[in-house]
């Protein structure tokens, strides 16, 4: 059973980057909408866009941790 | 070592970001070498205040384009993070801020320089910054309302009595959760794309020839220059994050 945890670290990440990618994408897909529709309002949707990403951007970072983990423990 | 028996013995690819000691240094039991990520960081202190007191030095009311590049950085501070996220009682804390965007934007961008090592890329320079915003944020908000109405003010108003307390315990969570993504978010950005610079470079030694450079070298340099990138959208996110903070540490009563 040597290994697994090396497995686990690669489908972990895969599926984070997975999920991270669709809701920033969904996300600044919107924005640009917004944007596009309303461009005086541009500053404060891209700050708010901006916001979104980070949050978002976090949950695959703390798989990236956990990954790390899992990697350096073999 | 040849790039056969590197291949063959396989290599530890995060012992190559890992501090290099140069001068052994024992404080009581507790280890506080000078390595080269100490370098480095006392290397972005230096060059932080060096640029921003020559910019100020002799500030002029036509600037010249050392003075307006510098102007302009702070500037976006003042009215894209602190007016935007706090407004205009943040002004109080605009030195604090500056001070943390362009720490931590010179250490990122220092640790590009080769033999150098980025502070922000171990876990205790985030957490120490991130400890410092966390005690900031809430100090400031129980000096300004007092502790009763400050933790009062964390749950929501017009619940029903009995939920109240799960909220509570939910506000406090987060509020502790919030420093440990503010250190991990740094962090992990910084060290991955470090470890992806390393990755693509280290292909040659995986396998084991040099015909991969040609396509592995240009990538190394593509992800250098996006780290370039990130580095300064790390130092805004930082800043942002925690001025959200303060901000609603401020404005507690709403």
């Amino acid at each position: 059973m040597e290994g697994l945890g090396l497995l686990g670290a690669g489908i972990g990440m895969g599926l984070a980057a997975l999920g991270t990618g669709l809701a920033i994408g969904i996300l600044s897909g919107k924005a640009v909408e917004g944007i596009a529709r309303q461009p005086e309002a541009g500053g404060v949707i891209r700050t708010t866009m901006i916001l979104g990403i980070v949050f978002i951007e976090a949950i695959a970072l703390y798989t990236l941790v956990i990954s790390i983990l899992l990697w350096s423990k073999g | 070592m040849s790039a056969e028996a590197a291949a063959e013995e396989g290599f530890d690819l995060l012992h190559h970001l890992a501090p290099k000691v140069l001068y052994e240094l024992k404080l009581g039991g507790i280890d506080i070498s000078i390595t080269n990520t100490v370098v480095t960081m006392f290397g972005a202190v230096f060059l932080v205040a060096l640029i921003l007191l020559l910019a100020a030095r002799k500030p002029k009311i036509i600037p010249g384009r050392f003075q307006s590049a510098v102007e302009s950085i702070v500037l976006f501070i003042r009215d894209d993070i602190i007016m935007t996220m706090i407004g205009k009682e943040g002004m109080v804390w605009f030195p604090f801020l500056g001070t943390l965007f362009f720490f931590i934007l010179f250490s990122n961008l220092l640790g590009l320089v080769p033999y150098s090592n980025t502070p922000t890329a171990r876990l205790s320079v985030p957490l120490a910054l991130a400890v410092v915003v966390f005690l900031s944020v809430h100090v400031h908000g129980v000096m300004r309302h007092g502790p009763v109405k400050y933790f009062i003010s964390w749950v929501p108003k017009g619940l029903p009595l009995w939920v109240w307390p799960i909220v509570f315990v939910l506000e406090i969570v987060s509020a502790i959760a919030k420093p440990f993504s503010l250190t991990v978010r740094l962090f992990a950005n910084m060290l991955a794309g470090h470890v992806i610079i390393l990755v693509f470079l280290s292909f040659v030694l995986m396998f084991g020839t040099l015909l991969v450079s040609p396509l592995s070298l240009p990538f190394a340099i593509v992800m250098m220059t996006l780290e370039v990138l990130f580095s300064a959208i790390q130092a805004y996110v930082f800043t942002i994050l925690s001025a959200m903070y303060i901000g609603a540490a401020i404005h507690a009563e709403h």
